[in-house]
């Protein structure tokens, strides 16, 4: 028997042959030039349920293991929508959508086909009250689905909802769920889905780290580009451009301020995306505030920030002023704001109207960089208007327990807080969360406004585009009137990718990459 | 080496100065004293040492680099960075001095009357000591600034509450020590009150280990205020921190790295200071310790 004999150089030799071996081996690569698709989310997975996704990573990896009836196109190119999991989608008329599921979907771990039955049990299922899921207004006007055959089905709405298209269907609640998965797991599950049927398969979670997901060989659309996609979990941006350019992924977001250098001397094979995100920020003024009772105090408020200075200071210009929680540059968004620029003077008038002297306001805030930073410019600019101002931060959780009603009467008690939300396709999206019923959930300003609620169901119900954009126009001059209001920017989008990539990234500022391309 | 025991009694001047000079005869203490009257003045003087207001915003210069104007620049705000720091000095010692003295007074009083008092209060104190120290300061910290919302008073009150225990348990320790000994059973004998046998014979025996303690404490302190105010859980902005410094400049370290730099230049020099200086104080207090020390 001869026994086993390396010295140094036999080994290096190996190793060399070996390496070697592996580089030649056909599909093999570590990144988009091969069959891998690595990109890099902030945070990781809480839930894969639908009904209850909190966005981020969730909202990636089911667009991969799951069907909508159709998808969005690359926000750069406005977020067009085609069919993607039914291959007819027809609207009948106003209350009423027909569609027609692609033929060969199938239900892994053997649950069979997917039916129109399951579109029916996976709309239902989140519109019902009794789920309590976050995304159930999406399908408030969804009277029931009928299941006509396998493949066949139609929706019908109690009243017409003219965003069905955009908001409902391609996002978060119009994913797909298998009905007899769920009865078999108990009617719940969060992070081990019963069945899934999409483009891609949850392979792999690797806790905070990574999730991998590999091609689905079921499916019976057309092939994704990678045969792997590799989901980094990095919180930091900054952490995440330095992996990056390491060489660990190959598309990931960067912070707002690292653009200018990016742009300047962007990292080695590398495209920089610079696009206008549909989160928009705002500073809410509480009406409800025992300080904040009297409109011209709001509007002292309004009249004292100077928003081109934050523009300045925080995004580095690379974003222009918003007119309202609707996107500019959409055929949606208002031509300007009612108060379109800081004025101390007449600011501290309003206050002696209101007979307000010594007025000391406090800005409820996230404390990360970008929203501290923005705080700070508030505050110095409301003190050029006589209002002081104390900043009071809070880390993510706690924030969103301040406003919320089922934590006790502090919503009450709030004077400005500087938010921000994910936006969508169609005003209504944004809009929604400024109705009365939101108050004490995500309307912190007290809005409560009998004209913008029905404003806002004429919105959803009206198909003549000019109307919708007059209504929803109309509905942000409500909301500026009524002092509780002041609309900043809509954030910048900055991410870097490699550029034998063609990213495609979703109106909410995330990546699809199931529709990421190779670039010829 | 000289020490206090050692000092010649030549003269009142020189023995008024016998301290100081013990604790500078040693070069790191030395450097240490200097190092920390430097922060202690910088601290005082604030207000005129610093060239500009620590919180005048001026965004179209912001990230200025080094120059005649802003010696150390400007932040992501266009605020002059020495300006800031300057004032964090206040910061950081006002929270650390404040914390640390409030901490030890409770940690005094109530090892005072854990050390000298019945036994079951004894096993109350010292079971609630344990409880408080077996909590992570900033599990706890994150804890307390959720429901109070962060801010100095905050910050104040989650060091002291974490770190009076450990105060709390020296004086403790020190007081059973002492509780038995000749001298206190003779004031015992003489009729005199608990309190007057805790506050004039037995504390001034106790003290001086915890103002070693506590010196040493301090650059701990000044760390965890940097760390919480890094996270954004410290101080409420705009007020100067150096741990706000150093997130600000951690987010725009690719354009502006000398916030970094000189952001966390003082709190090295700082913790370094403090440290020494504590050192110093234990040779100088306790000449035991530093005989038994390898030379």
């Amino acid at each position: 028997m001869t026994g086993w004999n390396i010295d140094r150089r036999k080994f290096l030799k190996a190793a060399g042959a070996l390496g070697a071996g592996l580089m030649m081996r056909p599909g093999f690569a570590w990144s988009a030039d091969g069959d891998t698709l690595r990109i890099r989310m902030e945070g990781d997975l809480q839930t894969l349920d639908p009904a209850f996704m909190n966005g981020g990573i969730e909202d990636v990896i089911m667009r991969g293991i799951y069907v909508t009836l159709n998808r969005f196109g690359d926000l750069r190119e406005g977020s067009p929508w085609a069919p993607w999991g039914a291959e007819k989608l027809e609207q009948k008329d106003p209350k009423t959508i027909a569609f027609t599921l692609i033929d060969g979907l199938k239900w892994s771990n053997g649950f069979g086909a997917v039916t129109a039955d399951d579109v029916k049990f996976s709309y239902e299922r989140i519109a019902h009250p009794d789920l309590g899921s976050p995304w159930a207004y999406q399908f408030e006007q969804l009277d029931h689905i009928e299941a006509v055959d396998a493949r066949n089905g139609i929706i019908h709405l109690k009243s017409p909802y003219q965003p069905l298209f955009v908001v409902s269907l391609p996002y978060y609640g119009g994913h797909i769920l298998s009905r007899v998965g769920m009865e078999k797991a108990g009617g719940k599950f969060t992070t081990e889905p019963p069945a899934t049927c999409g483009p891609y398969i949850f392979a792999d979670w690797q806790q905070k780290q990574k999730v991998t997901l590999t091609t689905n060989p079921n499916w019976p659309g057309p092939r994704p580009e990678f045969g792997k996609v590799e989901i980094y979990i990095v919180s930091d941006d900054q952490a995440a451009q330095l992996a990056y350019e390491a060489d660990a992924f190959d598309y990931t977001k960067i912070a707002t301020s690292a653009t200018k250098a990016v742009k300047v001397s962007p990292p080695a094979d590398t495209a920089v995306i610079e696009a206008q995100s549909t989160r928009y920020v705002w500073l809410t003024i509480n009406m409800l505030s025992p300080r904040l009772q009297d409109i011209k105090v709001r509007q002292a408020v309004q009249y004292g920030v100077d928003v081109g200075q934050i523009l300045i200071g925080v995004y580095d210009d690379l974003v222009p002023r918003s007119t309202g929680v609707v996107q500019p540059g959409s055929k949606f968004a208002r031509a300007k704001n009612l108060i379109e620029g800081a004025d101390y003077e007449k600011s501290a008038a309003l206050l002696a109207e209101a007979g307000v002297n010594d007025l000391t306001l406090t800005l409820t805030v996230m404390n990360d960089s970008i929203r501290t930073a923005t705080a700070q410019i508030i505050q110095a600019s409301l003190e050029q208007a006589g209002i002081k101002v104390e900043i009071q931060p809070y880390d993510e959780a706690a924030f969103w327990g301040v406003g919320d009603k089922t934590q006790g009467d502090g919503y009450k008690n709030i004077d400005l807080a500087l938010m921000d939300f994910a936006g969508g396709v169609d005003p209504s999206e944004n809009l929604v969360w400024f109705r009365p019923d939101q108050i004490g959930a995500y309307n912190w300003s007290g809005f409560d406004s009998p004209e913008y609620e029905a404003a806002y169901e004429d919105l959803v119900a009206e198909m003549d585009p000019a109307k919708r954009i007059e209504l929803s126009n109309r509905m942000e001059d409500l909301m500026e009137q009524s002092g509780c209001f002041m609309f900043i920017c809509h954030q910048p989008l900055v991410a870097i990718h490699r550029t034998g990539l063609e990213p495609v990234i979703y109106p909410d500022g995330h990546p699809n990459p199931v529709l990421f391309k190779k670039k010829a | 080496m000289s020490s206090v025991t050692e000092a010649p009694p030549s003269s009142l001047g020189r023995q008024r100065f016998a301290p100081l000079r013990a604790l500078l005869a040693d070069p790191f203490t030395g450097a240490a004293l200097i190092l920390v009257a430097g922060f202690l003045i910088t601290a005082a003087l604030a207000p005129w040492l610093a060239p500009y207001s620590p919180t005048k915003i001026d965004v179209l210069h912001k990230l200025q680099p080094p120059s005649a104007e802003h010696w150390f620049g400007t932040d992501h705000l266009g605020r002059d960075l020495l300006s800031r720091i300057v004032f964090g000095t206040r910061t950081a010692l006002t929270i650390a001095m404040v914390s640390v003295v409030i901490a030890g007074a409770i940690g005094l009083l109530l090892g005072l009357i854990a050390g000298y008092g019945p036994r079951w209060l004894d096993a109350l104190l010292v079971l609630t000591f344990d409880s408080l120290n077996s909590l992570p300061m900033i599990m706890f910290a994150l804890a307390i600034i959720t429901v109070l919302g962060a801010g100095t008073s905050t910050l104040i009150i989650v060091i002291a509450a974490t770190s009076f225990p450990s105060y709390a348990r020296l004086i403790r320790a020190q007081t059973l020590a002492l509780k038995n000994s000749d001298y206190i059973l003779a004031e015992r004998l003489l009729d005199a009150g608990t309190v007057r046998i805790i506050f004039v014979h037995l504390l001034p025996n106790v003290v001086g280990p915890l103002i070693i303690l506590l010196s040493m404490d301090i650059p701990v302190v000044i760390m965890v205020e940097a760390g919480l105010s890094f996270l954004g859980l410290g101080v409420r902005p705009p007020t100067p921190s150096w741990g706000s410094i150093l997130y600000d400049g951690y987010t725009s370290i690719r354009s502006a790295p000398f916030m970094v730099i000189f952001g966390g230049f003082p709190l090295v020099l700082a913790t370094l200071g403090f440290t020494f200086l504590g050192e110093g104080l234990r040779d100088y207090l306790d000449p035991r310790l530093k005989l038994r020390r390898p030379a």
